[in-house]
């Protein structure tokens, strides 16, 4: 499997490759000028050529395709065209706030979503159900920024427990962390919550008309253990990949909770970056996206084998 | 612990947490929690003129000279100045004392190097100085001369002038970089000092008391007096959304918001701990922006016909809402309420808007239904909401609108071409000024009428040419006055561009917060915190 693994990783190679040379083709060909929206509204069309020279946005597409993938290669993801910082850094001051949020969100999200699902499966075709299948409709009809406008109205503004926005390290204490991160993780965590809980739903019914439940339940296994060790473990290989899958979305909804919720995070950055057409800063957090993106899903390949021990690699 | 006593104590610690009253962090006040306009990206208020830079660049740099709040330039960095009869040789001494945030002094030297930097990048005022300058240099460690081959009157207004890019003084080897390039130190001789450790861009920004600052002896007055600071940190943070800024504001997150929404207004009026009023008493005037090198409008009849169908209500009530004392009408092209407002040649914005009279002009000028390329930058509200004013007025007069909407950087782009609009050109798109670059001739780029070398539209007019000159050759406020008239009726005969209105904005804070003033910037100093 650790060969399986290394080759794994070895194969992102090419992907990155590609996504590289898409993501800096598309922004390219897309519209919009950083020197315009440096050199500000009053500056005359001379002063933005000057700026664009100085920044080397007038040079051919192949040079500066090449300058920057060179820079790649030495692990040099450039320098933002408009704070002049290492877009490393940026990465880097950004990444705790949307890893701490995927992550509390992914475990709000599984935590309530799988008993969701084996309860509504178990109790098939009663109101628990009915409920259960309706939150997941509620869930996935309605946008991340209600959500979070209505969760921070009522939990901030209303009872006052919890911040608007913001967002403090868990280095400052666990309660001021997760004080910040509730309502967003809420928030973000809906739809996730109702993909899962419909996927772990559809799943459950399937195996536990399986023949070895009834078999199990005639041995006199009991009801929570019948569930969780004999069906929802059987039922775990979907689960898992529309975990994997789901994880895209929660890229895309964290851009939009982090505005919301004024987190300081990758998601932010990356809107700010495109609306300035900062270029290098695109390309690496792009990047950075789509290598999380591959790596998630080796992830959930792998965990496959813990599920199913006929899967081997 | 059992099961059911890890439960119970689970739900106790839990429940004990939520129910903590007022978790909302208890006022500092020693800290101000500001959200600015917009995101501060970079710092180099030569490099860049975008206002959001030039406000916080206004804490750590200090200025030779500061306007007040009558638009006077009054001494700042700067003790006295002495200035030749021929008007030839301008002559400055620094105040004692005065420091870097290294610990560096301030010298003359630093000044000369800082004023050669915006000189190239400051094309209505300081270009034309260069242009004159036959010397600039330090004579001692305080005292800095100009020596010019013909007088500049108006020197004292450009040194001091607010608008972008504004002058600030910077060390020497700082203010070496070459202007079309970003600085990389931020060391300024301002009343607070720059917390680089603690700056994420498009987050947050935090400035600290500058024990070394020296603070003039008079009173603070938006630019000039003393910069006295009842702070030791100033944290920007950057709100991207505005519902979540104001909501953080009635929390008593934030204590100051710079440009809260103008929807949520009546909300933030009705929270008691909630300040609200206008920000910026010399507002903003909106543009129409007409390309004058593509037909229809390169024929001055075909400009006329927008002239005279254009409601600035209509564009107006888009813009602010229904809120009176957030608008009013723009016959003209300088700001309301100041020394040198007119309403010379400003007819044609008055009364009843006539759109067969516009038609009539149009067909005049050859309008065949061409295609009229409209750039809206949609995500800004202020140029979305006048875009849609514009498709509507357009269609009414006849004109074959083509609404292209677009981001503000796309647009951004797009404006500087001057190809024709069947490759990439266009005919109009919106924007607006900040009422203190409109208050005369020198700061306001969008009047300037050279042609090739002119703001995005390239108005090319002699007569409003010479009508600008004789503006600086002016020798007092009457004589200025008249030439003001006369400039604004040759820019509306021409019509340069189309004014949409003149339109202000609010801000807000915590009624804990005492000492805002209204001004064209965020004014820290004399703010205090209860």
């Amino acid at each position: 499997m650790l060969a399986y693994a290394v080759r794994r990783i070895f194969s992102t190679i090419p992907v990155m490759l590609i996504v590289a040379l898409f993501v800096f083709s598309l922004l390219y060909i897309a519209p919009g000028d950083p020197a315009a929206i440096i050199a500000g509204d009053q500056a005359t069309p001379a002063d933005v050529e000057r700026i664009r020279a100085s920044l080397g946005l007038d040079r051919p597409f192949v040079v500066r395709f090449g300058d920057w993938l060179w820079h790649i290669v030495h692990g040099d993801l450039g320098t933002s065209i408009f704070t002049n910082l290492p877009v490393t850094h940026m990465i880097a001051q950004r990444i705790e706030p949307t890893v701490s949020l995927m992550i509390l969100t992914l475990i709000l999200s599984l935590a309530c979503a799988i008993p969701m699902g084996v309860v509504a499966a178990w109790k098939h075709g009663t109101w628990i159900d009915r409920l259960v299948m309706m939150t997941a409709v509620v869930g996935f009809s309605t946008p991340v920024f209600v959500v979070g406008y209505v969760l921070a109205y009522i939990f901030a503004l209303w009872l006052d427990w919890l911040p608007v926005q913001g967002f403090t390290s868990i280095s400052q204490g666990l309660w001021p962390f997760l004080r910040n991160l509730i309502l967003p993780s809420v928030a973000l965590g809906l739809i996730y919550m109702a993909l899962i809980a419909r996927i772990t739903r559809a799943t459950m019914l399937d195996v536990l008309s399986q023949d070895y439940v009834r078999t199990a339940k005639a041995k006199g296994v009991g009801q929570a253990g019948m569930l969780f060790r004999h069906a929802l473990k059987n039922a775990a290989v979907p689960i898992v990949t529309i975990v994997g899958i789901g994880f895209a979305s929660l890229i895309g909804g964290a851009v939009v909770t982090e505005s919301v919720f004024a987190i300081p995070g990758l998601g932010r950055l990356t809107v700010d970056a495109i609306l300035r057409r900062d270029y290098p800063v695109i390309q690496g957090v792009v990047l950075l996206f789509s290598f999380l993106y591959v790596l998630v899903n080796l992830v959930v390949d792998l965990l496959y084998t813990l599920f199913d021990p006929r899967i081997r690699y | 612990m059992d099961r059911r006593g890890f439960l119970k104590t689970a739900a106790l610690t839990a429940a004990g947490a939520l129910a903590a009253p007022r978790l909302s962090l208890a006022a500092d006040a020693k800290t101000l929690r500001f959200v600015p306009q917009a995101n501060l990206a970079n710092l180099d208020p030569i490099w860049t003129t975008q206002y959001v830079v030039r406000n916080g660049s206004l804490l750590i740099w200090d200025m030779l000279l500061g306007v007040d709040d009558q638009l006077q330039p009054q001494p700042q960095m700067v003790e006295g100045h002495e200035v030749t009869a021929d008007g030839k040789t301008w002559t400055f001494k620094l105040r004692p004392g005065l420091k870097f945030h290294d610990g560096e002094p301030v010298l003359a030297k630093d000044c000369v190097a800082s004023i050669n930097r915006w000189m190239v990048r400051d094309a209505p005022m300081g270009g034309p100085i260069k242009k004159r300058t036959d010397a600039l240099e330090a004579v001692d460690d305080r005292i800095f001369r100009f020596r010019l081959n013909q007088p500049y009157p108006k020197m004292l207004f450009a040194l001091g002038k607010s608008s972008t890019p504004a002058l600030f003084i910077m060390p020497e080897r700082i203010a070496a970089t070459d202007p079309y390039k970003q600085i990389t130190e931020y060391v300024g001789s301002g009343p607070m000092r720059f917390k680089r450790d603690e700056w994420v861009p498009g987050a947050k920004a935090v400035f600290e008391r500058f024990d070394g600052y020296v603070p003039r002896d008079e009173k603070a007055n938006w630019l000039s007096g003393g910069k006295r600071m009842h702070f030791d940190r100033i944290e920007w943070q950057i709100q991207p959304d505005g519902a979540t800024a104001a909501a953080a504001l009635q929390n008593g997150e934030v204590d100051w918001v710079e440009t809260p929404l103008s929807d949520l207004i009546p909300l933030l009026r009705s929270n008691p701990n909630v300040a609200v009023d206008i920000a910026d008493p010399l507002g903003n005037v909106g543009s129409f922006r007409i390309n004058h090198l593509n037909p229809p409008f390169n024929d001055v009849r075909a400009r006329r016909a927008i002239q005279i169908a254009l409601s600035q209500e209509d564009y107006m009530t888009a813009v602010v809402g229904d809120d009176p004392e957030l608008w009013k009408a723009l016959p003209g092209y300088f700001t309301p309420d100041t020394p040198l407002y007119t309403e010379a040649g400003g007819e044609p914005l008055k009364g009843k808007r006539d759109y067969e009279l516009a038609k009539k002009l149009l067909a005049e000028a050859g309008y065949k239904n061409e295609p009229i390329i409209l750039l809206v930058a949609t995500d800004v509200a202020i140029t979305k909401a006048e875009g849609d004013v514009t498709a509507d007025l357009l269609k009414r007069i006849g004109m074959n609108v083509q609404y292209q909407a677009l981001d503000w950087g796309t647009v951004g782009q797009r404006r500087a071409s001057k190809e024709p609009p069947d490759k990439g050109g266009w005919h109009i798109f919106h924007t607006w000024h900040a009422g203190a670059d409109c208050v005369n001739p020198a700061s306001y780029t969008a009047l300037d009428c050279s042609g090739d070398t002119a703001w995005f539209g390239w108005p090319k007019s002699d007569l409003v040419q010479e009508k600008i000159a004789g503006w600086y050759a002016a020798p007092d406020l009457a004589a200025e006055k008249i030439a003001i008239a006369e400039l604004n009726k040759a820019a509306m005969d021409f019509v340069v561009y189309v004014p949409t209105g003149f339109f202000k904005g609010y801000q807000a804070w915590r009624k804990n917060v005492s000492g805002v003033v209204k001004a064209p910037f965020p004014v820290f100093w004399d703010v205090t915190k209860a």
